[in-house]
């Protein structure tokens, strides 16, 4: 250690080096706390990040959805929905603030969830949007736990009317239209089509079923079980979408879901609808779509492509030699035009695809 | 005197390829055709015959033989047939006759002001007398005739070795820089066509996977390992991606009189799509897949059906005796939904078909 008076500037100088050293180790003492942190952050990323304050059953339905556990358009709407009455329940009101103020910045955070799992459906959508009416129109007078049932109450009633009740109206109505002897042709498995295959069925009426089904899903397995399993069995024949010209030519109807119905009449459905309402229209087979109101959207849609959903990666198939030019891809929908389309089934009646846009006005609805 | 035709149709090798035909041990159309034309090659040499009549009838006997072991590969008649009309031209030349127009026909009115691509060059310079039915020596006409014939067969086989290179020769005036290209299923052909245009264009292909066989994976893999930017998509999505893609390219299973055509089931699916995006069609085939047949079986394309264990396995136990599966080979693809027939003879509308299908066969061996 030198001498402070003989050697001043030595010291000042080694004092400089210690503060410099000092910073430089602050220095990386900070570089490796940010290296941490976006560490952290990554293995965040690399699950399921949960920013913010996610309710358990959103980070529950996030995960079914990003599984495709819960699929389909009227599955995940009634999941969300459910989900969104324990949010509600388990909600509590921050001091200085009122519920129909905050609860939908609450809510933000969780639906961002919901479509950071999946893209978020149309009916999803319209639920929220319904939703969101709801809150902001809920009473500032009411008690917290009064206000919190009512929208439990409001969701509980959306759900029947607009999907369960719907649905079983479009059921009376589409039943209606299969004949004894008729062949029922369709695609994939919408859990409507499949609830009216048997409703007729229950019905007793004689006609066999056409189930044709394509990956990247192979969802018409699924409705091949439920329809096989009746008794008495109803008669099935199963083949997929290359094989359809050889079946369509058998088809006195064809009955099709929707992901959604957009105001220029295109559907939005599973991959394949467009090509097995194609070749049904150039064969004159009747197309009936069956879709509730709920799923119409006011967008304009012109081509699948556009607007798309790719299937995850486990839905892919296990290509022999892959290399760098070769990509997989599994579009999960494509857009019907409304010339394939005969008539929509909808719980206000049939009615044909062109008129979706005159609907919700009809019904006396300003949103969907 | 000539030997019994029927012991020289029941000969080893007839009766070998038969069964593999039979087994379908052989598949393929230019795999049947070459195994053909060597049978027929071996059967030529060991034929005795002191008039032509006499050789016709023999090949005649093994081509029915061969045809009715699997009537569904056209391209073993169509090399018989091809056969047969080398032999009556070989024969004519050697004997100095000309073709005698006996009969008009609108056909052969056609063909008088189309002299024929390949004008048959007299090929045995030293034309020793050709006797028919000489009764001194009765083998001396086979003798005489036999290297000539032999000649003729090996330039059908020449044909068909290089049917490939011929067909994807002029690939690059088909496709253009930075186009989409949609095919399915796996062709030789149109591989070959795709990678000799990925020598001069860079463009993207989409390939259908086709199930249930699935060969477009193989397809996929093959033309990515080529270089040539690739998408694999399941065949629901063709439709969604056809308002993206500039040109559709099939392969054939066989072209049929009309202009329309047996291809891999998916095809007529892909060409209706393309027909309702007013996407060209271009379809890729050797001469030797020109069947003189019409559709005889209209939509149930060929009545050719495969494996049902690819559509609906045996893991599905409980499903198996309940459900009808069906998995059709191949789609009967009308005239009016193709642009173009790539053949190694040049381009052709489906319109003019019929007029190559008169230069290649002689009108009495539609009927083998």
């Amino acid at each position: 250690m030198p001498e402070p008076g003989l050697k001043p500037e030595p010291a000042d100088a080694d004092a400089q080096s210690l503060s410099k050293a000092q910073k430089r180790a602050e220095g990386r003492a900070r570089q490796e706390q940010q290296r941490a942190a976006k560490a952290a952050q990554k293995q965040q990323q690399s699950g399921h990040q949960i920013k913010g304050d996610i309710h358990p059953a959103i980070v529950k339905l996030g995960l079914q959805f990003s599984e495709f556990k819960i699929c389909g358009a009227n599955a995940r709407c009634i999941a969300t929905l459910t989900a969104f009455k324990t949010v509600i329940q388990d909600y509590v009101t921050p001091p200085h603030n009122t519920l129909s103020r905050h609860l939908m910045t609450y809510l933000s955070p969780q639906i961002t969830h919901l479509v950071t799992a999946r893209p978020m459906s149309v009916t999803m959508g319209n639920a929220i949007r319904q939703l969101k009416l709801e809150i902001s129109g809920s009473d500032i007078d009411l008690p917290e736990q009064d206000a919190k049932d009512a929208l439990c109450h409001k969701i509980d009633e959306y759900i029947r009317d607009r999907i369960i009740i719907a649905d079983e109206v479009i059921e009376d109505l589409a039943v209606k239209k299969i004949k004894d002897g008729d062949v029922v042709l369709t695609y994939a498995r919408s859990s409507l089509v499949e609830k009216i295959l048997l409703r007729a069925h229950s019905l007793d009426k004689r006609f066999s079923v056409i189930v044709i089904d394509s990956r990247p899903l192979l969802e018409g397995k699924t409705l091949l079980h439920s329809l096989a399993s009746t008794v008495p069995p109803l008669p099935c024949t199963y083949a997929l979408l290359p094989a359809l010209p050889s079946l369509i030519t058998d088809a006195d109807i064809v009955l099709l879901g929707a992901h959604s119905l957009h105001a220029n009449g295109s559907v939005y459905s599973r991959a394949g609808t467009a090509m097995v309402a194609m070749l049904a229209k150039e064969h004159s087979v009747p197309v009936m779509l069956c879709c509730e109101t709920y799923k119409f959207s006011d967008t304009v849609m012109l081509d699948g492509f556009g607007k798309n959903e790719l299937a995850p990666t486990k839905f892919s198939p296990q290509v022999p030699k892959s290399n760098s030019s070769l990509e997989v891809l599994n579009p999960l929908y494509d857009s019907t035009p409304a010339s394939c389309i005969t008539a929509v089934v909808t719980e206000v009646g049939l009615i044909p695809p062109t008129s979706i846009s005159s609907i919700p006005l009809a019904l006396g609805r300003t949103t969907l | 005197m000539a030997s019994d035709p029927r012991s020289t149709a029941n000969q080893r090798i007839v009766e070998d390829l038969v069964s593999r035909l039979r087994r379908r041990q052989l598949v393929g159309s230019r795999a049947t055709a070459l195994e053909t034309l060597l049978v027929l090659r071996q059967v030529v040499s060991k034929a005795r015959f002191s008039n032509i009549d006499q050789l016709v009838n023999v090949i005649r006997i093994v081509g029915r033989r061969l045809v009715e072991a699997q009537p569904k590969e056209h391209s073993v008649g169509n090399t018989v047939r091809k056969v047969l009309h080398h032999i009556r031209e070989e024969y004519h030349t050697a004997s100095e006759r000309p073709t005698v127009q006996s009969s008009f026909s609108i056909a052969k009115f056609v063909l008088q002001g189309q002299p024929r691509k390949q004008t048959p060059i007299p090929r045995s310079e030293t034309r020793v007398s050709l006797k028919e039915n000489d009764p001194d020596d009765p083998d001396s006409f086979a003798r005489v005739l036999k290297p000539v014939l032999m000649e003729a067969i090996q330039d059908v086989f020449d044909e068909l070795e290089t049917v490939y290179d011929n067909i994807s020769k002029n690939a690059k005036d088909h496709i253009h820089s930075d186009e989409i290209i949609l095919t399915l299923g796996m062709s030789r052909t149109v591989q070959s066509f795709l990678k000799s245009a990925a020598h001069y264009r860079n463009y993207t292909v989409i390939v259908a996977e086709t199930a249930p066989s699935y060969g477009g994976r193989e397809m996929a893999a093959s033309l990515s390992s080529a270089g040539i930017s690739t998408f694999l998509v399941p065949d629901s999505s063709i439709y969604a991606l056809m308002s993206r893609v500039n040109k559709v390219i099939l392969g054939a299973h066989a072209i049929l009189a009309n202009g329309g055509m047996f291809a891999t089931s998916g095809s007529l699916l892909a060409a209706t799509a393309a027909r309702s995006y007013s996407t060209p069609v271009v379809v890729c085939a050797g001469q030797f897949k020109l069947t003189p047949l019409w559709n005889l079986y209209h939509e149930y394309g060929a009545l050719d059906f495969g494996d049902p264990s690819a559509v609906l396995g045996f893991e599905e136990g409980d499903l198996v005796d309940k459900v009808d599966v069906v998995n059709p080979y191949y789609d009967y693809v009308r005239p009016e939904l193709l642009d173009v027939f790539i053949t190694n003879y040049g381009d052709h509308p489906p319109s003019s078909i019929y007029r190559l299908l008169k230069e290649t066969y002689d009108d009495e061996d539609n009927e083998l």
